[in-house]
Parts: structure tokens; sequence; C-alpha cells
């Protein structure tokens, strides 16, 4: 066995073991079939599609294939819900009826740094090349984690976690932006943006951390993310599609985060503490990620069983039975 | 499986409608079937052929082992070859409709260029 194919074997390791049996010699086989002449080591580009391929294989294997379509349907989703989020925090940062609370130069807090790499990025996903749009939102997602340890180490003011947070996962999410798509998946994060600029500018500037307000407007754009999310879930499995049920269940935590403020209020009811306490909001949004982690697992081990229950009834072969003769391994 | 189909997916079966191919035949047919703008590297051609097989379009041919390496060769299935022929008269319509449009265009070159101005030309029988 040459060293090219051992590292090609490691690699397939990222299939599921059962696949591997079935289909990894033919896969090792096509690889060495492209290989070029005295190559020893797999291109990261051929690292990068056994992962990606393994990854798919697995999903496929829990009975979840339609999760990635669906992190990309939630990722479409996502980006319209974090400009909208950006669009209200950097108008706000910057409409200045008093003047008394600046302290940021002239914006309110060094949290107007990731509200514009958000605009930005809305724009470069709606006039620049599709790949450049997940360049974007990354650049984007970074600037806004940068936040926290700039303001601390600078000692300037930045906007609250409650607000940052949401925005991080929506982030995260919108990195899984599909690549394809014309200018109607483009341009909803810039429109979203643009109206969220305006109507700030009309005075809803006043909803805003800046001026105390405890989240008002991140709390009213949670329900908003739910019932568009509902919306075109129904419509695509009237027409047989899962992808939006599942893209549901991966906005629980983002449509949660935005409710983190009512959210720790109730904690702190329910717990007896102070809801205005770090350690409420702490334990909030880790019960919210922890529900949306949960809920996944439980979607995923139903459809596995459901799966395993249909090669049953079918007397099909199963990851424990030969694929030839169906009879058990 | 969802219709129009992707790229990849249309030029899979084309290369299938030709002859059983190994994986490695395919990848090399389907980038010269689409003059090397699509290249397939093994991990994705096999999540597709996955996705074939279940969706009835693919079927396994047979298995060769050559220089110790196994060759499993891939054939179009009848419900395959239906669904490409049916992916094929939908694009040669679109092909003919825009085809009479830029001849139309080419000998009126008076024409007032509406349709590039207010919208989309409906195509016939396409999904326009």
């Amino acid at each position: 066995m040459s060293d090219l194919e051992r590292r090609y074997l490691r690699l397939l390791r990222a299939y599921p073991a059962d696949y591997r049996r079935s289909r990894g010699a033919e896969i090792i086989g096509t690889y060495l079939d492209l290989a070029a002449q005295g190559q020893r080591w797999p291109s990261p580009a051929d690292a990068a599609d056994l992962l990606r391929g393994g990854l798919r294989q697995r999903l496929r294997a829990a009975g979840a294939a339609d999760l990635i379509p669906g992190v990309r349907l939630a990722a479409l989703l996502a980006f319209p819900a974090a400009a909208v989020v950006a669009g209200t925090w950097a108008t706000a940062e910057t409409t200045a009826p008093t003047v008394d609370w600046v302290e940021f130069g002239p914006f309110a807090t060094v949290g107007v740094a990731c509200w514009v790499a958000w605009l930005l990025a809305t724009v470069v996903a709606a006039v620049a090349p599709a790949r450049w749009a997940r360049v974007a939102v990354g650049l984007a997602l970074a600037v806004t984690v940068a936040v926290v340890p700039v303001s601390a180490l600078a000692g300037v003011p930045r906007p609250p976690l409650f607000v940052l947070l949401p925005q991080m996962v929506l982030g995260l999410l919108a990195l899984a932006l599909p690549t394809g798509g014309g200018w109607r998946l483009r341009l909803p994060p810039l429109a979203a943006a643009a109206t969220a600029v305006a109507s700030t500018a009309h005075g809803l500037g006043d909803w805003s951390y800046r001026w105390g307000d405890p989240g008002t407007a991140l709390t009213t754009s949670a329900p908003a993310v739910l019932v568009v999310a509902m919306l075109i879930a129904v419509a695509l499995v009237l027409q047989g599609d899962r992808r939006g049920l599942w893209s549901m269940l991966l906005l629980i935590a983002p449509v949660g985060l935005l409710a983190l403020r009512p959210l720790a209020f109730l904690t702190g009811k329910t717990l007896d503490w102070n809801p205005q306490d770090t350690a409420t909001f702490a334990v909030t949004a880790a019960a919210v990620v922890a529900l949306n982690v949960t809920v996944l697992w439980v979607a995923l081990t139903a459809g596995r069983a459901a799966r395993n229950h249909l090669f049953r009834s079918a007397n099909l072969p199963t990851a424990h039975t030969c694929p030839t003769c169906g009879s058990p391994r | 499986m969802d219709t129009p189909l992707r790229e990849p997916t249309f030029l899979i079966l084309t290369a299938l409608a030709a002859a059983p191919l190994h994986g490695y035949g395919l990848i090399s047919e389907v980038a010269a079937l689409s003059d090397g703008r699509v290249t397939l590297r093994p991990g994705t051609l096999y999540g597709a052929l996955d996705r074939l097989v279940d969706a009835g379009l693919v079927d396994v041919d047979r298995e060769e082992v050559v220089d110790g390496r196994l060759r499993r060769y891939y054939r179009l299935s009848p419900e395959g070859e239906a669904t490409l022929s049916a992916e094929t008269e939908r694009l040669r319509r679109n092909v003919a409709a825009a085809t009479e449009r830029l001849r139309n265009r080419a000998t009126n070159p008076g024409t007032p260029r509406r349709a590039a101005s207010t919208g989309t030309p409906r195509l016939a029988g396409g999904a326009a």
C-alpha cells in the first residue's frame, strides 16, 4: 500500500464505518486513478471533498439528508435577520437627539464597527460574485466577536452581550449561504438592512441599548423570524419538501437568543434571581442552546428510527444485515 | 428527483446515456462534456450517485477489479432515461425560443429593446 493510499484511507474515516466497508475501496480507487504520477499527499481540495462527503453521508445515515439543504435555507433567513439587527443598531449608534451619552468618538459604542461590517456584507452579497458573500459574512462575524475583547482591552463601551450574542449565532448560520442563487436570494439582506436603517432613522432609534432600552427591537424581531420560517416551512412541506422543517429547528437558538432579555426575566422570576445579572443571562442563553441541540438530536434520532422501521418493514438490508442477501451480520 | 436537474446531475446522466461507466470514467466524461467547466471530485460524485441510485435513475451495472482496484460500473435506468429525455426536451424548447428571439433581434436591429428593460420574456414551455 502506497503512502498516498494510506493517507486517503485516513481521510476516509470521515465516512461512517458501514459506508466505508461498502464503498471505501471504490472511492479510494477513483482518487488513485486521478492522482498525478509521484503524488504522495492528498491535495487540500481532495481532503475537503472527503470530509464534506463524509459529513453528508453521516447525515444521510442518521436520516437527516435534508439537514444540509435545511442549513442553507436557514442561512438565507438568518442573513436578512442579521441585516435588520445591524441596520437598526448602526442607525441608533449614530442618530443623536442628545449627545450626552457619546463615548466612542461620534458613536455610542465600539459596536458600530460590527454593524457597519454587517451592512457592508449585505452590499457585497448583492453586487459581488456569490462566493464573496460568505467571505464578507465571515469578516462581519469576526468583527462582531472581536468587539467584546476590544472593548475590554481598550476600555471603550460596547453593546450589551444580549445584543451581540444573537448576532453571532445568526452570523454562524449565515456562513452556510448557498454559493448559487440569483437576485431573488441576493437582494433581500440589502433590502432588509435599508428598511431597518430608514425606519430607525425615522424615530424608532429610541428603541436602542443606547438609551437603556431593554432590547425591545430585538424581542420584536424574534417572532418575526419565527413566523417567516414557519410560513416557508409550510409552503415547502405542501410540496413534499422537508427543508423548511429543518431550518425551523435550526433557528430555535437564534430566535431564542433574540428574545433573550424577556426569557432572562422569566428565568429570574422562576429561580428568584436578579433578571439583570450576567449569571441569569448566561443560564438562559445556555438553556436556549441546550434546547436547540436537544430538539435537533431528538429529530435526528426519530428520523433514524423511522428509516430503520421502513427498512425492516420492507425487508431491505440495514446497517446490520448483509447488503446482498439481507441476512444478519 | 427534483427537476430541473442541476448541471452536474444532468451531465452525469448524459455521460451514462452512452454506456455504463465507473467513477473515474464518469469524472473524465463529465469534464469532456462540459469542456472542462465541471470537474467532479470523487466525494461529490459518489454522493450524487447515491442520490441517483436512491431515486432509481441509475443502477449498478457490474464490478471489476483492475490493478487491485475495485471498479463499479453504473448504468442509466429506464426511469433515468425518461428523466433525462424530459429534461433535454425542456432545455431544447428554451434554446429554440431564445434562438428565435435573438434571430429576430439580429434581423430587426431598429426594434426597441423593450424586453430587456421591462422584464424576462416568457419562454415557450419553459420555467421562465
